[in-house]
């Protein structure tokens, strides 16, 4: 008998030699289903009674739930054997792209979803971009697509000055190599994401400035008034945990549609409902001290709030 | 006989049209809400990329409802919290919704554009893909920085966990569907809520949406 999980999350013991035998039994009892499903197909293409429709759609399901049980199989194979599991093993057999969310707790029940990302306004907590991606990759394969994402936002807009993405901030997770040249080739300073547990620099002096500078190879392209300004919005818990907890409030934090393409609609979804809950706090000026001041360093300009907004749809 | 006679522009499609406008103040929270949106923008995105995707076979039929009706409780649903049936049952009867939903007067026309099934809101969603929902973010985007109210010149990167819900089959959801069903096939004995037993109306508020796609 063998012990899983820590006492206070509620620990459950299994008997792993009888579960290892029942599983032996099912492997051996299920070992003709892939003979069966071949012939099962052929059956259905030879089937003269069935509308075109309806054998396209059994062919689909018996193809998918064939996938199913191979995954299932292979993994089963693997714990019989005793061999141990690979990172993302398979949670659901529905649905291959959860993976488990919870990292560094191997030994309590961990809980299986997706681990959306997003690109925020640290200020306002605009989010200009998302990204669900398939299992759980670590955080900083999410920089780039995420960062493709607002650029291509960004050469939407037509009117205006030409926009620019100056700095990229982010927890330690974020904190890989290859990220910070792919985003110093791109001319954006990497000032934001901490190499250690020290906080950042909120104010640093001319040298620290010179050096950031020098070090992303940006002399020309970035001023010390944009370091400036990266240093001071620099990754600050309590301002992503907002941005967060907003999308929590409308439901970000549990999944309900079916698949990933479930999750990637229903988290699209909440981030445009939550993009027009921010706009409306812009231009009712509902946005905090700290807000303010930065909109106004980046020269953002203030709603009039006394006039009437006519119907623009 | 005169309640009837009283709702007759809305039975009947006839009488005064009423004005929306009239009815949902401009401070009103969902109003200056849904006027944050471009909505022509994104409604001609959604647009193209049905067509592209999902050419229609057959001019035949009845008229569809409008994409800017469907795409607006879609958002209101989350802004919400709100399930399928909840905001449907809604937008026949809440002015702020039916603003927010681009309809401006209240009257029935051939359209029928106030009215519409959870299951239409549920194939409406099916056919949203990755790409489309990257777009119509894109688009939001765009327009508040044109607009100056935002600007992507420092970003802050960051994930959170989701979970995956997971409809469970209980005795109560199973009741509930097949009450649902019956009450579907035969008009007499329409649905009545009071029957239903209290974990199944919380289970299919929560759930209805992932067993419909």
């Amino acid at each position: 008998m063998r012990g899983f999980g820590r006492r206070c999350r509620g620990q459950g013991r299994v008997f792993v030699t009888l579960v290892r035998q029942t599983e032996q039994q099912l492997l051996t009892l299920g070992e003709p289903i892939k003979t069966f499903g071949l012939k099962a197909k052929e059956h259905l293409a030879q089937m003269r009674t069935l509308h075109e429709a309806q054998r396209t759609r059994l062919t689909c399901a018996l193809t998918t739930a064939m996938g199913h049980h191979d995954y299932i199989r292979k993994q089963s194979t693997q714990l019989t054997h005793g061999k141990k599991l690979s990172h993302c093993k398979l949670v659901n057999a529905y649905d291959l792209t959860i993976a488990p969310i919870i990292k560094g707790k191997s030994n309590c029940p961990a809980q299986f979803g997706r681990k959306p990302g997003l690109a925020s306004e640290p200020a306002t907590g605009f989010i200009f971009a998302n990204l669900v991606p398939p299992g759980n990759p670590s955080d900083s394969h999410y920089v780039v697509p995420l960062i493709d994402k607002v650029q291509r936002a960004m050469a939407r807009s037509e009117t205006g000055p030409k926009r620019q993405i100056h700095s990229v901030a982010g927890d330690l997770g974020l904190n890989d190599a290859v990220v910070r040249q792919a985003l110093h080739t791109r001319g954006i300073l990497t000032v934001g994401i901490p190499k250690t547990v020290e906080p950042i620099k909120t104010n640093p002096s001319a040298q620290d400035v010179w050096d950031i500078l020098n070090e992303a190879g940006l002399h020309r392209k970035r001023t010390p008034y944009q370091v400036h300004l990266a240093c001071a919005s620099g990754y600050s818990r309590p301002v992503v945990e907002s941005h967060i907890a907003s999308l929590l409030s409308r439901g970000a934090g549990h999944v309900r549609y079916k698949g990933l393409e479930g999750a990637i609609l229903q988290q699209g979804m909440i981030v445009l409902a939550h993009n027009g809950a921010v706009i409306v706090r812009i231009r009712r000026q509902q946005v905090s001290k700290r807000a303010q001041k930065f909109r106004r360093l980046l020269g953002l300009k203030i709603p009039k709030v006394n006039e009437i907004n006519h119907q623009k749809n | 006989m005169r309640f009837v006679r009283y709702l007759q522009h809305w039975l009947g499609g006839t009488g005064a049209r009423l004005q929306v406008t009239d009815f949902v103040p401009v401070i009103h929270p969902i109003r200056q809400w849904a006027d944050t949106f471009p909505w022509a923008a994104l409604v001609s995105a959604i647009e193209q990329s049905f067509d592209t995707r999902f050419p229609k076979k057959s001019p035949r039929g009845r008229q569809p409802v409008p994409i800017r009706v469907l795409l607006a409780l879609e958002l209101l649903k989350h802004a919400l919290g709100a399930s399928d049936e909840d905001i449907c049952h809604r937008l026949r009867t809440d002015f702020a919704v039916m603003y927010a939903c681009g309809l401006r007067e209240y009257q029935v026309n051939p359209s029928q554009a106030h009215f519409v099934l959870p299951e239409t809101l549920c194939e409406f969603r099916g056919r949203m893909d990755e790409a489309l929902m990257d777009e119509l973010i894109a688009i939001q985007s765009a327009a508040a920085m044109e607009e100056g109210l935002v600007s992507p010149a420092h970003l802050v990167i960051d994930t959170f966990p989701s979970e995956q819900g997971s409809q469970r089959v209980t005795d109560a959801t199973t009741l509930y569907k097949a009450q649902k069903k019956r009450s579907r096939s035969s008009p007499t004995s329409h649905s009545s809520t009071a029957a239903r037993p209290r974990s199944s109306i919380t289970k299919s508020k929560s759930c209805s949406t992932p067993s419909q796609r």
